[in-house]
């Protein structure tokens, strides 16, 4: 265990945000926070990073790095006047360290930006300022990383670009990534472990596959050659395009892909829809 | 690792448009004065000195370098401590506004020793721009208008020799530049309490208008009458008494040195408590 968040409690007045809040990670494991809106989640990893004080509880980050952890919350917060090399400059520099050319082109190749880039940092899309928002918090190589809401904004081959960096930070380098997105499905595909917070308080945790597929009540199935799908007016079939998406459950989509494959049915895929308000759903 | 956030705000502001704009407005103000003495001050002068004119001689033109650069430094009622207030107060609410400052918790620096620098940074900051104010004010004045005796008229005309008005101008330059100290330091304590630009100008300009009333105001207490913070921040023009009150502006200079260090220390620790909320 390399960081644990014990019984987190934080109020705003009488509005409880957080209340007990347990959260462990392993290293170099990908930890996702998934919550509706309100839920806490930033709040959680304010704290978490330290940027405001909880009402009861303790963070405790097993780490001899001098900067044990590292983050970005929402958008990247960079100085859009400053240029990357700037930029880093400036993060290292109030931090004590000083960041060597090649140690700086080491960095920008690391998170998949040009080290020549030389404009300011305003003239950057929303992905760059994410990777070097990366490459600020890598400085000073913390041992874990708190991303809150990375994906906000990027377009899908950003948002695909963005998850292959982020595994490759804790699969090869071995840090510990604890992420939150309202993007379930590349949340669920991402982490290792996923905790559910709901109203302040985590209703779920556990292993990301089953806590995604405990989710799951619907299936998209793309293919061709589809029979008569009224005889399957039970599971609400509902065409899409190239497909149907229809409402079983997971013990049931088994038999359903058999039954449409012997009909001759060329299936492509079969793509499970969470259901929000179950993943959300408290049974405590 | 001080040392290093210090040099990293010095550089922010170096590279922040702001900054620039900031000198451009002090000396588009030095540069109005200066115009308009140009065209006007003869007229103003002769008004002025209209019934001394019929009684004494007066030789030698009293519209000089010296005249000009007192009218200059009278821009430290209120011109120059807006501009510094606006300036100052702007390289922490920009950083609240852009969110900077989250970023720069996240990294391993303390949160007394960020607004700390900022402090510091501000502190030398206003001291460049008062020295450069002052500087260009000799330079351009001196040049352009030559030398002469300064008539002054504060509770009467006064008049002093070239030489003399020299230091006396320099010297309320320097006392003039804790009293801009005092307005920037309050500025940056104004930011930490609001964060945002818009508010925390509309609450400088206030305390700045505030400030010059209520130093007219009679307390009727003499411990306020002597040491609350409005009637401070005029010690510069006791440079411009005949009997020059030195003991009266080094005691208002300790006493506004320490109201610099006591907004100072108010804001740190009202920055370091706060929670850093979206």
């Amino acid at each position: 265990m390399i960081f644990n968040a014990s019984k987190i409690s934080k109020s705003y007045g009488t509005l409880a945000a957080l209340s007990e809040v347990d959260l462990i990670c392993q290293q170099g494991e990908i930890c996702g926070l998934i919550g509706a809106n309100g839920a806490g989640k930033s709040t959680l990893f304010r704290i978490i990073l330290g940027l405001i004080k909880q009402d009861s509880g303790s963070v405790e980050i097993q780490s001899s790095s001098p900067k044990p952890i590292g983050g970005i919350i929402e958008k990247p917060a960079l100085y859009e006047y400053l240029n990357a090399r700037e930029n880093i400059k400036v993060f290292s520099e109030i931090q004590g360290i000083k960041v060597s050319a090649k140690t700086f082109n080491e960095l920008m190749q690391e998170v998949g930006l040009s080290p020549d880039r030389k404009d300011a940092v305003k003239n950057y899309s929303l992905g760059m300022k994410q990777r070097l928002g990366l490459a600020v918090a890598l400085l000073n190589n913390p041992d874990c990383l708190v991303l809150d809401e990375p994906f906000s904004g990027l377009d899908p081959m950003g948002i695909y670009s963005f998850h292959n960096l982020i595994k490759k930070l804790s699969r090869e380098n071995k840090i510990t990534v604890l992420i939150s997105s309202h993007i379930v499905g590349e949340l669920a595909d991402l982490c290792d472990t996923l905790y559910v917070l709901s109203k302040g308080r985590i209703i779920k945790s556990g292993f990301s596959g089953e806590i995604y597929n405990s989710s799951v009540s619907s299936y998209k199935l793309v293919g061709e050659n589809f029979p008569d799908m009224r005889e399957l007016a039970a599971m609400h079939p509902i065409k899409i395009q190239g497909g149907y998406l229809v409402q079983i459950s997971r013990k049931e989509i088994t038999g359903l892909l058999e039954t449409l494959i012997n009909r001759g049915t060329r299936i492509t895929a079969c793509v499970p829809q969470s259901d929000l308000k179950v993943l959300f759903e408290d049974k405590t | 690792m001080m040392k290093g956030v210090i040099r990293v705000e010095l550089f922010k502001i170096l590279r922040q448009s702001k900054t620039l704009y900031a000198l451009v407005a002090i000396f588009i103000i030095e540069g109005f004065v200066l115009v308009s003495a140009y065209y006007q001050g003869t007229e103003i002068i002769d008004l002025l000195l209209a019934n001394l004119k019929d009684t004494f001689e007066f030789k030698g033109d009293l519209l000089n370098g010296n005249l000009i650069i007192y009218m200059i430094l009278n821009s430290l009622w209120f011109h120059i401590p807006l501009i510094l207030m606006i300036i100052v107060s702007g390289f922490l609410t920009s950083e609240y506004k852009d969110r900077t400052i989250e970023a720069v918790l996240l990294q391993p620096v303390s949160k007394t020793k960020f607004i700390g620098s900022k402090y510091l940074v501000s502190s030398l900051f206003t001291l460049l721009v008062v020295f450069l104010l002052a500087i260009s004010t000799f330079g351009i004045s001196y040049l352009v208008f030559g030398k002469g005796d300064l008539v002054v008229y504060l509770n009467g005309l006064n008049f002093y020799p070239t030489e003399e008005a020299f230091w006396r101008l320099a010297s309320a330059f320097a006392v003039g530049t804790l009293s801009m100290l005092f307005f920037s330091l309050v500025s940056l304590t104004f930011a930490v309490l609001f964060k945002d630009a818009t508010k925390t100008w509309i609450v400088s300009a206030i305390f700045l208008v505030c400030t010059n009333l209520l130093l007219k105001i009679d307390f009727d207490n003499s411990i306020l009458n002597r040491f609350f913070y409005s009637k401070l921040i005029d010690s510069w023009q006791y440079y411009f008494y005949y009997e020059i009150p030195y003991e009266k502006i080094y005691i208002n200079m300790s006493v506004l040195f320490l109201y610099c260090v006591f907004v100072s220390i108010a804001g740190i620790i009202v920055f370091k408590k706060r929670d850093l909320l979206p």
